[in-house]
């Protein structure tokens, strides 16, 4: 009884993630160059944090992450979709030390969506993906 | 110099501004169903959603609906949408979505950006002789010349919004838009340069109102194709600014999308 419940309850979830693709596709473009199946943890110095549209960037100097990555480019959302999250251009600076786990770009490209931020002072700052659970994440290392 | 000579234009004008004024005034006074129209005119202004995800907007599932209602396309043309669709999904698969229009930044156009904005608010202004729709995503405007003709297509430089008119009947705006570009479409869905939208826009509540979208293109679809969207207001929120100033994405040769990295 208790796993039919579980299972309309999944696909309801569901359905309501998939109008949020949908609709998070006409607003800009779909996620799919993105792997939802893993995450990276990346330890590093912002180069740059770019407040602009169609999305934000964080150039980020990695000194701790998977081997073999040294600089990594990092998509944010719109910088409008960001705001009304209650984010702020001040949020993030150059030379700023981070933790970032994003979804690395499917075609091996160093490059990758923000899915969470951790800031010096503490903070985290989660970016308003669009369906961001349908994003498996892998445990930090 | 010129405070003064604008000072006294302004002293010039100001008993016929108040002439004017009292005239209005008396009107509404006189006729109160006049003036519960022109409140329900005036009440479209402002800042408004359309929201598709959990809560808040009473027309939401609906909305949902009608987003993804089937388009009553003739078979020649449905094939070719159904080819289309089933080829994104492929890609998507993939893991390399085809670029879109929003791929290179592009603004959504009509009827789109009336229904399809996602994440992003919209402005409505009300003036004299004209409504102004700005749409957040991409700084999008359409301007509704309210009494006046619609011109010929013939007349009309196709465009991402077309030339739209407008004129109030009772409390619902009622708006014909034409020349709307073939390459400018709604999910994806073909259209000919004939394409005409009509739109019934109307506060349903203080702070809902829904626009009734009509889209008729006899040579693709079988009948006319109706959708409806519903608004909620934004009491506080001011509009941002939305410009591209530096779109790292881009299509490859396949015309897959790819992001630029350092």
């Amino acid at each position: 009884m208790q796993v039919r419940f579980n299972a309309r309850k999944h696909a309801a979830l569901v359905g309501a993630v998939a109008a949020l693709v949908t609709f998070s596709a006409a607003a800009h473009h779909s996620f799919a160059i993105f792997d939802h199946s893993q995450t990276y943890t990346l330890k590093g110095t912002v180069r740059e944090f770019q407040w602009t549209n169609p999305h934000g960037y964080i150039d980020l100097a990695v000194s701790e992450g998977p081997e073999g990555i040294d600089e990594f480019t990092i998509e944010l959302t719109s910088i409008n979709m960001l705001r009304r999250a209650g984010w702020r251009s001040t949020d993030v600076k150059a030379g700023d030390e981070v933790t970032a786990i994003v979804a690395p770009l499917l075609n091996g490209q160093k490059g990758g969506l923000l899915l969470e931020l951790n800031v010096p002072d503490g903070r985290t700052l989660v970016p308003p993906v669009p369906a961001i659970n349908t994003f498996q994440r892998t445990p930090a290392p | 110099m010129m405070p003064s000579c604008a000072g006294s234009a302004l002293s010039r004008h100001l008993p016929l501004a108040f002439a004017a004024a009292v005239a209005v005034g008396v009107t509404f006074a006189a006729t109160p169903a006049r003036a519960q129209e022109h409140s329900a005119q005036t009440g479209i202004g402002g800042t408004w959603t359309i929201s598709f995800s959990a809560g808040g907007n009473p027309g939401q599932t609906e909305n949902t609906r009608l987003q993804q209602s089937e388009p009553p396309l003739k078979p020649e043309y449905r094939a070719v949408w159904q080819a289309r669709q089933a080829a994104a999904r492929e890609a998507d698969a993939r893991g390399e979505p085809l670029a879109t229009s929003a791929t290179f930044c592009l603004p959504q156009g009509m009827p789109s950006m009336m229904g399809g904005g996602g994440p992003f608010p919209m402005e409505i202004l009300v003036s004299v002789g004209q409504v102004t729709i700005i749409q957040e995503a991409y700084n999008q405007v359409r301007r509704i010349y309210l009494d006046r003709p619609q011109l010929s297509l013939d007349e009309i430089e196709p465009g991402f919004y077309g030339r739209s008119v407008g004129h109030w009947e009772g409390d619902t705006l009622v708006v014909d838009t034409i020349g709307i570009k073939e390459s400018v479409e709604f999910r994806n869905i073909p259209h000919t340069l004939n394409m005409r939208i009509t739109e019934r826009i109307r506060l349903v509540e203080p702070d809902v109102f829904v626009d009734e979208i009509t889209i008729e293109d006899p040579e693709v679809l079988t009948e006319p194709w109706n959708m409806a969207f519903t608004f909620s207001r934004l009491p506080d929120y001011e509009i941002m600014e939305y410009v591209c100033e530096d779109n790292r994405e881009y299509a490859d040769e396949s015309g897959a999308t790819r992001l630029r990295v350092q």
